[in-house]
């Protein structure tokens, strides 16, 4: 959805080459972590059906992970070196988080495959966007294609999974799962606002109340020759100290 | 006497217990958590070793952190004020990084765990370090050196060790402090060729064997020898005591041209790729020209003949052949973990042996103190997936197994307790066929999944290993833990492909039968088959992940890649279709 508010935006992004290859890049590291968690999934399931379909689809993101990890090395390795650092875009590619740092327990195979489904059906949703935003680049065109018929099937057995074994509460686990992803949109949300605060406020006394330490700080500094310093022997019964 | 070690908050947390002086169990947190590196406050490696041991918290008489958190923020805060104004995109991320967590430890273990406060004790970063290399080597006397990124504020400790039975002393006399580090040093370089911190080191070592130590001088410009025998890094060309960003500076790049992006192969026909090689070379020359002074200084100053060697740069096997071979020392000790994970064994045996003066005792000398592999459960999802299982006998397993690594075929191999620390060492490996180099192009492609310029690791019985393998003086012990780096003999190189590296050397682990005899009785049945007693040895896990630990993760691993047998305990599994291998016959 968001992908589709933001589409003009995403248009100029998927259009500048260093962008476009760092947001593949981005893309390959979140489905490889992704794999990693679906895999855990599968060593801590008890369900053998579920062990098999989670085993496949780590391999698929493993899979997605290298044709997004190749496809944006090729773009990034061909820019002049100078474009190589493109600006960051995170905020721009909502794309795949991983499992948004999902904790995988045992025994959460109902709430994995409802947070999966989800997750997988806002990926293809997103990836659509893009696919269709990349007219001009058919070899980009042709991974978001390949990896939109897995997207199909992964977001298709997590549903079919979760109906049968919760047959009566999938509904309510899918609402639940999207509360969850409202809930951790919103912690990001506020985690981010709370860093910039703290930041604005640890940078102001950094240039308040510090010139004065520092001062005094870099002088001590001169004062120390480089090389070896003899060490005292501390006492054991330091060790009940922090400092 | 009950005491558990943490060891947390930066890279590779870790726990351990010791019970009346005896390690019960250690284990990493990623090894539990199955996140890389994992520096978490390693709740479920405490839980685990206690478990182990079946206690409660409450019974525990110390829990020990292994380094002082308000020496630690102590040597932030100064640094921050010592590159005042410089510092000033740093010092929010630094102070609210130490002061959400890592500056409250004695009141995090006393809450997460419920013991009082007053039980909690605290080691110097680096005495963790030099508890964890002396007091586990069979010694009673040595010399004892650590080196790392930086502790506290040390990065660098030299000091004696004594012990025996009139009591245990560890004393450090001197110390070279931030931000001169040798680990910082190199880890910068690792940052500049385009690898991961704490984790590409390796492939810096791997990646020099293919360059010429040209930029030498330019990097002797950088880390410079101080009159007093020390060194000294030349601050202008470091970003890190400024900026989380980057570790080098824009004069640090003027020296060695652009720095190599992560995603760029490493093309050896191409200029760049030759300037990377070089460059790797000359900083693993340097830093090994400095580590076989100071160790050289270090035998002259105390004339003993053993040396300890702790702290991430003694996971550099090149250099600690080097010392071995040259600074005088007739045996180096390095522990299976010398990294900050064996930091948390090393604080609780300090605490042991100085802090409470227990009595000392030899330390078991092997690295499987993790959690044992239970095999039971391989023959069911063998069942319900539809992959051929079998439960054999000892015998039988030896054989059969042995009969298909001569067939070509990739096992893998997880045996009793895991190892503790970075390195496979026959608990949870991939054995292969060392012989052809396609052999290691495969595993390259179809199951580690990285880069060609990496060596695999061979293991090879201790009664052959001097055959192929040319082992200094000592070197046979340094092979105990995998961590020398010697030539293969040069009429072998050729039929040990796969492990040789370009410059004709393997990173060797020497096997003796005592630690690991089922693998060791597998060397010998693979050595009747083939003539030679030598695996290929890699670590049991894929790329970015950690290194298998229980069943269940050696079955998911195993299926995700191209391996062809999974071996548990006495447990086989097959791929499908595949057939076992014909039995060979014994040709010695």
């Amino acid at each position: 959805m968001s992908s589709f508010i933001l589409r003009p935006l995403q248009f100029l992004v998927w259009n500048n080459l260093a962008l476009k290859a760092r947001n593949l890049l981005r893309f390959a590291e979140t489905e490889a972590d992704g794999g990693r968690d679906i895999a855990r999934a599968a060593e801590l399931t008890s369900d053998p059906v579920l062990r098999r379909l989670f085993l496949r689809h780590a391999k698929d993101e493993q899979r997605h992970a290298e044709l997004f990890r190749r496809r944006g090395a090729e773009i990034m390795l061909a820019l002049p070196p100078d474009a190589r650092r493109a600006t960051n875009t995170d905020w721009l590619t909502p794309g795949e988080r991983g499992l948004d740092d999902v904790k995988v327990r045992r025994g959460g195979d109902a709430p994995l495959l409802a947070f999966l489904h989800l997750s997988e059906k806002s990926a293809a949703g997103d990836f659509a966007v893009y696919r269709q935003l990349l007219t001009q680049d058919p070899d980009t065109r042709a991974v978001f294609d390949e990896i939109l018929r897995d997207e199909t099937y992964h977001m298709n057995y997590t549903l079919a999974q979760l109906k049968r074994i919760e047959p009566v509460k999938s509904r309510r686990r899918l609402w639940w799962a999207r509360l969850k992803r409202l809930w951790n949109g919103y912690l990001r949300l506020a985690g981010a606002l709370a860093g910039l605060i703290s930041g604005v406020v640890l940078t102001l006394f950094y240039f308040v109340i510090l010139p004065l330490f520092a001062w005094t700080a870099k002088r001590a500094e001169q004062k120390e020759p480089p090389g070896w310093r003899a060490v005292e022997i501390r006492d054991p019964a330091a060790m009940k100290g922090q400092y | 006497m009950k005491i558990l070690g943490v060891s947390a908050h930066y890279h590779d947390s870790a726990a351990a217990l010791l019970v009346d002086g005896e390690p019960v169990g250690a284990v990493q947190e990623e090894r539990l958590s199955r996140r890389k590196n994992d520096a978490a406050f390693p709740l479920s490696a405490i839980e685990w070793c206690l478990d182990e041991a079946g206690i409660e918290p409450a019974e525990l008489d110390a829990v020990v952190f292994y380094e002082r958190p308000m020496l630690k923020f102590d040597r932030i805060l100064t640094s921050a004020l010592r590159a005042f104004p410089w510092s000033w995109r740093s010092f929010p991320k630094a102070i609210k990084n130490t002061l959400g967590e890592k500056a409250w430890v004695r009141g995090l273990i006393s809450s997460q765990l419920g013991v009082p406060g007053k039980k909690v004790l605290f080691t110097e970063h680096h005495q963790s370090h030099a508890a964890a290399a002396f007091l586990t080597a069979p010694t009673r006397e040595a010399a004892i050196l650590t080196a790392d990124g930086v502790g506290e504020w040390a990065t660098m400790t030299a000091g004696v060790g004594r012990r025996g039975p009139e009591g245990t002393s560890i004393a450090i006399d001197r110390e070279i402090r931030f931000p001169h580090s040798l680990g910082l040093f190199y880890s910068t370089f690792t940052a500049f060729l385009g690898f991961q911190v704490n984790e590409g080191e390796y492939k810096v070592m791997g990646l020099a064997s293919y360059g010429r130590p040209r930029f030498a001088d330019q990097v002797r410009r950088v880390l410079w020898r101080t009159p007093d025998g020390g060194f000294a890094l030349n601050l202008s060309y470091f970003e890190f005591q400024t900026t989380a960003e980057r570790s080098y500076s824009s004069r640090f790049v003027d020296l060695f041209g652009p720095p190599r992006s992560p995603y760029e192969p490493i093309d050896l026909q191409t200029e760049d790729g030759r300037r990377f090689a070089d460059i790797a070379a000359s900083v693993q020359l340097v830093l090994e020209d400095v580590l076989v002074d100071i160790a050289t200084d270090l035998h002259r100053r105390t004339g003993l003949s053993d040396l300890c060697l702790g702290g991430g740069v003694a996971l550099n096997g090149v250099a600690n052949a080097r010392i071995l071979r040259e600074s005088g020392f007739s045996n180096l000790y390095v522990p299976p973990a010398p990294g900050d994970a064996g930091c948390a064994l090393g604080a609780a045996l300090y605490a042991d042996r100085i802090f409470f003066g227990q009595p000392d005792r030899p330390f078991p000398d092997h690295p499987f103190w993790g959690p044992k592999i239970e095999e039971d459960a391989l023959a069911g999802w063998g069942a319900e997936d539809g992959l051929p299982t079998e439960r054999l006998s000892e015998r039988e397993l030896i054989e059969q197994v042995a009969d298909e690594l001569v067939d070509g075929r990739i096992v893998g191999w997880m045996d009793g307790r895991s190892e503790f620390g970075p390195r496979s060492l026959g608990a949870r490996s991939i054995l292969a066929a060392p012989h052809a180099a396609e052999m290691r192009d495969r595993l390259n492609r179809d199951i580690k999944y990285r880069e060609e310029f990496r060596p695999f690791a061979p293991v090879v019985t201790a009664e052959a290993a001097d055959r192929y393998f040319d082992l200094s003086e000592g070197g046979a012990r340094l092979g105990r833990f995998m961590s020398g780096v010697f030539p293969v003999r040069p009429q072998w190189r050729e039929r040990l492909g796969a492990i040789t590296h370009v410059d004709g050397t393997a990173r060797v682990q020497v096997l003796a039968a005592d630690m690991a005899p089922r693998l060791h009785a597998l060397l010998k049945a693979y050595g009747r088959r083939s003539g030679m007693p030598v695996l290929l040895n890699t670590s049991f896990n894929l790329a970015g992940e950690p290194i298998v630990n229980t069943a269940a993760e050696g079955y998911s691993t195993f299926r995700r890649c191209g391996m062809d047998l999974l071996v548990a305990g006495r447990t086989v599994m097959r791929r499908r279709h595949l057939a076992p291998a014909a039995r060979s016959e014994a040709t010695a």
